[in-house]
């Protein structure tokens, strides 16, 4: 049997708090029975009260823990002085939340080690060294293991290659497939709209006429008239903008006539002076061109309107004959694609996604065939 | 009080609501009321224990040594007495979660009734509240802070003492906080509010100052707000969770509702105890205060690089 002086024991004072003295009003609410219960301003005040017994009863508990885990060590490894130090050592290593005090308590009632804790340490021999690496084996095991990621790392990256095809996967896959039953909606090409100058063109006229009508009618509020653009609508706009693109065209192109007219005229020209008549195959044409001749001769300002279309049905005429001759060939006038750079460049494209999808989707068939 | 306030107001239909609340507090107390005996019970019987494991020491005091017989018999004492304590303070901690629950749902009804602006002028609104009741006010909230009482191996959480509040923490509306706004004349200053509202898209709280109603409504950047702290630390148990001295923080001047710069000189001894603090003071000679008290509850740490 060891010595009382050999007890790393406490003996502490185990008294509970006493609630007469320090808690009344905990104490006066246990002696009222339950039908007069508590009022909501004692709250505070048993508040207070019972954070006193909780925190008195959490320190009883620390110590008790603290005491049997001494006990238990001591009881293990009964009877080498080492070891008790290494017991006290593993209780204030482990715990540091025990607070102050108790640390103070355990180092001062040890009545082995030289001094306070940190000093003790040092003064040990190798044996018991070895004794406290087992003690403090679990603080350094805890490095040691994250050290060893490495090759946990490894085979968490290659995971996704090696993993088993779930089902999950499979519909996936399934999902993908379909999305391409839906591509024919995409490969429309809308109709050519209107060509843009003409859209903004209207667009500008429509917005002089807000303006307009927005300046008469701050002007002449009171008397409720408006501008003379006001009264147009759309179509009116259409029509003026029409106007002034007939307007327009007639300068620029300096010639009434179609292209292929325009061409045959210079092929047949030999001098300055145009006579046309004279080896032109297309009699019957003759009485036309020579009133577009008089047209073309007479100054430009009238009738503009009227040669149009009449230039336009020689140009057809004119080439019919021409293609009937044998003199040009029958041109497939591929629609406006050919003229349509942009039209030519989606089509290209299109057909490019096309072979695209169809080979990535043979893919993907492949893929769940497997 | 609370039976006052329900004459008054019976007959429109936020009574109606009021008087659920009643109930439930009601329920809620008789709950508590329960609990408590409990406690009482729990304690009586681990009193028991408790005596013998003072009897088993003297003995072994006594006769010198420690004999096997003993020391199995110690070891089973204090397994029983731990258990007693495990049992005492779980009832213990259920009674005061039922408090803090009962004093919740009261301040979700004071906030509720100031919103809806149906007290009267003799309830305590800011409005008509003089300096003494608001001081007392100050002083009750400082007391009933909770106290954090970790079981062995807790941590004291964030806004426990001195521990800051997490990055992403957002205050609720009805917590307390200081806030820094500038004055008229251009000044900055530290003053006790309460938080009425957070918004997510512009990361501003809406503050009020906690002392007269009609001072204006602040808005201001998260970084203007340091969040009071929610529970008191147990010097005997988180000695870690308080200011240590020496330390820089921003304290509520005694009978004031701003916060100044000021030195710890002492930290609490007991978890009841308040700071002892040395305000920054350029009128005393060595440019500190006196030493002052002031609450946990309104010691944050600080943060200002400089005195403005």
């Amino acid at each position: 049997m060891s010595e009382l002086k050999d007890c790393p024991l406490q003996f502490h004072d185990f008294k509970s708090v006493d609630h007469l003295k320090v808690c009344p009003r905990y104490t006066a609410v246990l002696a009222r029975s339950e039908d007069d219960g508590i009022g909501i301003e004692e709250l505070d005040t048993l508040q207070l009260e019972l954070e006193t017994l909780l925190s008195s009863a959490s320190r009883r508990l620390r110590v008790l823990e603290a005491e049997t885990q001494i006990l238990t060590d001591w009881q293990d490894k009964k009877g080498d002085r080492r070891f008790l130090k290494l017991g006290r050592d593993h209780e204030l290593g482990a715990p540091p939340k025990h607070g102050k005090p108790k640390k103070q308590k355990l180092e001062g009632k040890a009545g082995h080690g030289p001094g306070p804790g940190p000093g003790r340490p040092k003064s040990k021999n190798l044996q018991p060294k070895i004794q406290e690496y087992e003690f403090t084996d679990d603080p350094i095991d805890v490095p040691r293991i994250p050290k060893n990621d490495a090759p946990n790392r490894f085979w968490a990256s290659v995971e996704p290659y090696c993993a088993d095809i779930t089902s999950e996967e499979v519909r996936t896959l399934e999902e993908l497939l379909k999305p391409p039953e839906d591509e024919a909606e995409h490969y429309k090409i809308p109709p050519l709209g209107k060509h843009y100058s003409q859209r903004w063109a209207q667009e500008d006229l429509l917005e002089e006429q807000k303006d307009g009508a927005r300046a008469a009618a701050v002007a002449d509020k009171k008397k409720g008239l408006m501008g003379p653009l006001t009264e147009l609508d759309t179509k009116d706009v259409d029509a003026l903008l029409k106007k002034s693109e007939a307007q327009h065209e007639q300068p620029e192109d300096g010639c009434p006539f179609g292209a292929l007219t325009q061409r045959l005229l210079q092929a047949l020209v030999e001098e300055n002076i145009i006579s046309p008549m004279e080896d032109s195959p297309i009699p019957d044409m003759s009485g036309k061109e020579s009133g577009a001749d008089g047209a073309s001769t007479s100054p430009r300002n009238q009738n503009k309107p009227f040669s149009v279309p009449h230039t336009k049905s020689l140009e057809s005429r004119i080439k019919e004959e021409l293609i009937a001759q044998g003199l040009l060939e029958s041109e497939d006038r591929p629609a406006e694609d050919s003229e349509d750079e942009v039209l030519a460049e989606l089509r290209k494209r299109q057909a490019e996604l096309k072979a695209l999808s169809a080979h990535n989707r043979t893919k993907k068939h492949d893929l769940l065939r497997l | 009080m609370e039976r006052k306030m329900q004459k008054r107001v019976l007959c429109t239909p936020y009574a109606m609501a009021l008087v659920s609340a009643d109930s439930r507090i009601a329920e809620l107390l008789t709950e508590l009321h329960q609990l408590i005996k409990q406690t009482q019970e729990e304690r009586s019987r681990s009193e028991h224990n408790l005596v013998n494991i003072q009897k088993t020491h003297e003995r072994m005091q006594t006769e010198n040594k420690i004999s096997p017989y003993y020391r199995t018999k110690l070891r089973g004492l204090y397994t029983t007495a731990k258990a007693d304590a495990e049992a005492e303070c779980n009832i213990l901690r259920k009674a005061l979660d039922k408090i803090a629950e009962i004093k919740s749902l009261l301040e979700e009804r004071r906030i509720a009734a100031k919103i809806a602006g149906l007290y009267n002028d003799s309830e305590p609104p800011r409005k008509t509240m003089r300096r003494g009741v608001l001081m007392t006010l100050l002083q009750q909230s400082a007391m009933t802070l909770p106290l954090w009482i970790g079981k062995p191996g807790d941590k004291p959480p964030p806004l426990c003492g001195a521990i800051p509040a997490s990055g992403d923490y957002v205050a609720k509306p009805g917590d307390k906080v200081a806030a820094r706004v500038k004055a008229v004349d251009g000044d900055e200053q530290w003053i006790l509010a309460e938080v009425v509202s957070y918004s997510h898209a512009t990361n501003k709280y809406e503050v009020d100052d906690i002392d007269e109603e009609g001072k204006e409504r602040h808005t201001l950047s998260r970084r203007r707000i340091i969040p009071l702290p929610q529970w008191k630390a147990n010097p005997e148990t988180d000695p870690e969770a308080l200011f240590q001295k020496e330390q820089l923080v921003l304290a509520l001047y005694p009978q004031t509702t701003c916060f100044y710069r000021a030195l710890i000189h002492t930290p609490p001894q007991r978890p009841q105890d308040d700071y002892s603090v040395l305000f920054e003071d350029t009128s005393y000679a060595d440019g500190y205060s006196p030493p002052l008290n002031v609450a946990q509850r309104y010691v944050v740490a600080c943060k200002e690089p400089k005195k403005k």
